[in-house]
């Protein structure tokens, strides 16, 4: 491929170099330090005049320092003639605060849309958005690839009695993501809602469905401090689920979440690799890991190769 | 009680602050009870305007009162012709703007093509277009009423102030529904399971969700990812692409996850338009023993041939809010039935008007609302 330029940032230097290795391409020359006063500095090691730069940086770790990381080098490159920018982030930074949940609170996704566009990106590649409508806070193109045709492969592959499991969601809002997942394995699903009996009770988890003798697969978008698919995973335990696994996009993984994990009843907590897991797979043997570098190389080909990307929708590249 | 007026509402508006205009911009004058009844509760008059059409169907605004340095507010409830609605207030905003207007709020309480806020093939975000357009002839400020999806205030650069009914829809549940301890609240399709989770927590009741072959209009199958280009074979595409092991079935069979046997059902979803999902919805929960059916929403488009087929069908009520005029409807049903939400429209005016804080009208109201 020509005139392709491919960067990556400090957030997920092994992801970029999968997706460099699937493209046949090197990754290009670039130097991010910091001054002693804590700014970021970059320089671009290679012309970028007229070439079509992508540029791999994940919303992860310290999620600010790698925001402005990315920022500065959009604008580097765009400074130095690049005739097209893709900023490629496989987990978008500050995706959970997409709308005023409540009073005076602000809609940081919005303005992180803002920032890139301001900083120069021509278009976004990213996956498994919180919310879709995310791609509306852009002016640009926005490509929101979708982890699920390689979360049905791993199931298919991994869980050996699949065909006798349920989806289940740990809250209402995720329905819909573990209904469609639940429609392509021809299995039922359910869901886990918080109800309050009395006024002044704690809210407890109820779980709507049925996961009695089955493999329970809990589903999300994302895991953070992971209170609630630990919850989630008792809950199904009790409720007479034979196994339960977590599958989930974004393994953020911060705070308590690793310990909850390990006292967790989970068979295995499985995420893709949009953020690095490296670390926290030395001390947890229940995470692991889908590469889903084939699906953001491939998007990068048909993006510069001027192809239609809506096939990888549905499919996995081999 | 869910929502009670604070007892500044009683009052006559406060106007001291700076002028206060209140225009209504519709030509259609079914669509002008809401603004109305926001005057009235305020205890301001309507602005005085002109907005009608020329004989080639421009859209013409003569606004006949000075409007500069006061703080306008502009009330468009959605017609049926709703592009007209659009250009309507455009053209309002706009001509309150170049005559140097202070501030310009318009409210909304149905944010029209709201449905179309995600890409779904290679479509436009309409509701982001619309809220770019709003923002460039001049609004400085909307107020609306539960949006489809909150997200949709992030198209805006300005402040969206996005009121929730629910206070009013719960409140209607607890004194209209004699054995409303006794219901389960259902979510018509997975897509809104948060909203249903949200009526549930407050009223402490169970819910239930409906899943399968009557899709409803925003089901994903419409989205790219379950329309691969028409190839003959895979490999023409790329080599290195697989075809799923196991192709979905086209429909799945409807289930109903949860239990609804010897319960009311109250299906609760923010639109109801077009009302084949709920029918089908209601015909399902039947089958499953719910003895009585209400189907509650915010916004009642219920277009073309609804009336009639609710009027026939196995649900109960439709109970909707007056954020979108129905007069019509409710002559062809006697279900369907109206709570009023002018009462929070105005405070909201209100309180803007005299630069107070709005958090009190998202008092009891859940995260997922």
């Amino acid at each position: 491929m020509s005139n392709i330029k491919i960067f990556s940032g400090s957030s997920h230097q092994d992801l970029s170099q999968k997706i460099a290795d699937r493209l046949g391409l090197e990754l290009g020359k670039v130097v991010t330090k910091k001054f002693s006063n804590q700014e970021t500095c970059v320089e671009i090691g290679e012309s970028v005049r007229g070439e079509d730069v992508y540029i791999v940086q994940s919303g992860c770790g310290e999620i600010n320092d790698n925001l402005m990381e990315l920022l500065i080098m959009i604008n580097a490159c765009k400074i130095a003639s690049a005739s097209r920018v893709t900023a490629v982030i496989p987990c978008f930074p500050y995706a959970r605060q997409d709308k005023k949940d409540k009073s005076r609170a602000p809609i940081s996704a919005k303005l992180v849309a803002n920032m890139l566009s301001v900083a120069g990106a021509d278009h976004i590649i990213t996956m498994d958005l919180h919310a879709s409508q995310i791609q509306g806070f852009f002016d640009i193109p926005v490509d929101n690839l979708y982890a699920e045709p390689a979360v049905l492969k791993w199931i298919r592959e991994n869980i050996s009695e699949w065909r006798n499991c349920t989806i289940v969601s740990p809250d209402a809002g995720g329905a819909k993501r573990v209904t469609s997942i639940a429609d392509r394995l021809n299995v039922d699903f359910a869901l886990i809602h918080k109800e309050r009996k009395k006024a002044n009770e704690v809210d407890r988890m109820v779980l709507v469905g049925d996961v009695k003798d089955r493999v329970a697969i809990l589903v999300d978008d994302m895991a953070d401090t992971c209170g609630t698919i630990c919850h989630a995973a008792d809950k199904l335990l009790s409720a007479g689920a034979t196994r339960v696994y977590a599958i989930l996009t974004h393994g953020i993984f911060s705070g308590p979440a690793i310990s909850r994990i390990n006292n967790a009843c989970f068979e295995a907590v499985v995420v893709t690799n949009t953020i690095p897991q490296e670390d926290k797979m030395k001390h947890c043997s229940k995470i692991q890991v889908i590469d889903i570098s084939m699906i953001l190389a491939e998007a990068i080909r048909r993006t510069h190769n001027g192809e239609s990307v809506s096939y990888l929708f549905s499919h996995v590249p081999l | 009680m869910f929502c009670v007026a604070p007892p500044e509402l009683e009052t006559k508006m406060n106007i001291t602050k700076g002028g206060l205009v209140l225009f209504s911009a519709n030509s259609n004058s079914s669509c002008m009870e809401l603004s109305k009844k926001i005057a009235e509760r305020l205890g301001v008059e309507m602005g005085k305007v002109q907005v009608y059409q020329e004989p080639n169907r421009e859209t013409r605004v003569q606004i006949q009162e000075s409007v500069r340095g006061k703080d306008v507010f502009i009330i468009q409830t959605i017609s049926k012709d709703v592009n007209t609605t659009i250009m309507e207030l455009l053209i309002m905003v706009y001509a309150c703007k170049t005559s140097c207007a202070k501030s310009i709020i318009g409210v909304i309480p149905y944010f029209p093509y709201s449905k179309q806020c995600k890409m779904r093939k290679r479509g436009s975000i309409v509701s982001k277009l619309l809220a770019s357009m709003m923002c460039k002839a001049g609004l400085t400020h909307l107020i609306t009423m539960d949006l489809h999806q909150k997200e949709i205030q992030g198209f805006f650069n300005i402040p969206v102030d996005n009121l929730r009914a629910s206070p009013f829809l719960l409140q209607y549940i607890q004194e209209e529904i004699p054995d409303y301890r006794n219901a389960v609240i259902v979510a018509k399709s997975p897509a809104s399971a948060k909203r249903a989770q949200s009526f549930a927590e407050r009223l402490r009741l169970g819910i239930a969700v409906i899943h399968g072959e009557a899709q409803d209009a925003e089901s994903d199958l419409v989205d790219g990812r379950h329309s691969p280009p028409m190839v003959r074979s895979v490999a023409a595409i790329h080599p290195s692409l697989e075809i799923p092991m196991l192709i979905p079935k086209e429909k799945p069979p409807i289930t109903v996850v949860g239990d609804v046997g010897g319960r009311i059902a109250i299906i609760v979803d923010d639109i109801i338009d077009d009302v084949d999902s709920f029918l089908a919805a209601a015909e399902t929960l039947k089958e499953r023993g719910a003895y009585k059916i209400f189907v509650m929403a915010t916004h009642g488009l219920l277009s073309s041939d609804a009336p009639r087929l609710i009027e026939e069908s196995a649900i109960d009520e439709v109970v909707v809010t007056n954020t979108i005029p129905h007069e019509i409807q409710k002559l062809q049903c006697p279900k369907i039935k109206t709570v009023d939400i002018s009462m929070i429209l105005s405070e909201a005016i209100r309180r803007i008007h005299n630069g107070e804080s709005m958090s009190y009208l998202f008092r009891n109201i859940g995260l997922d609302d």
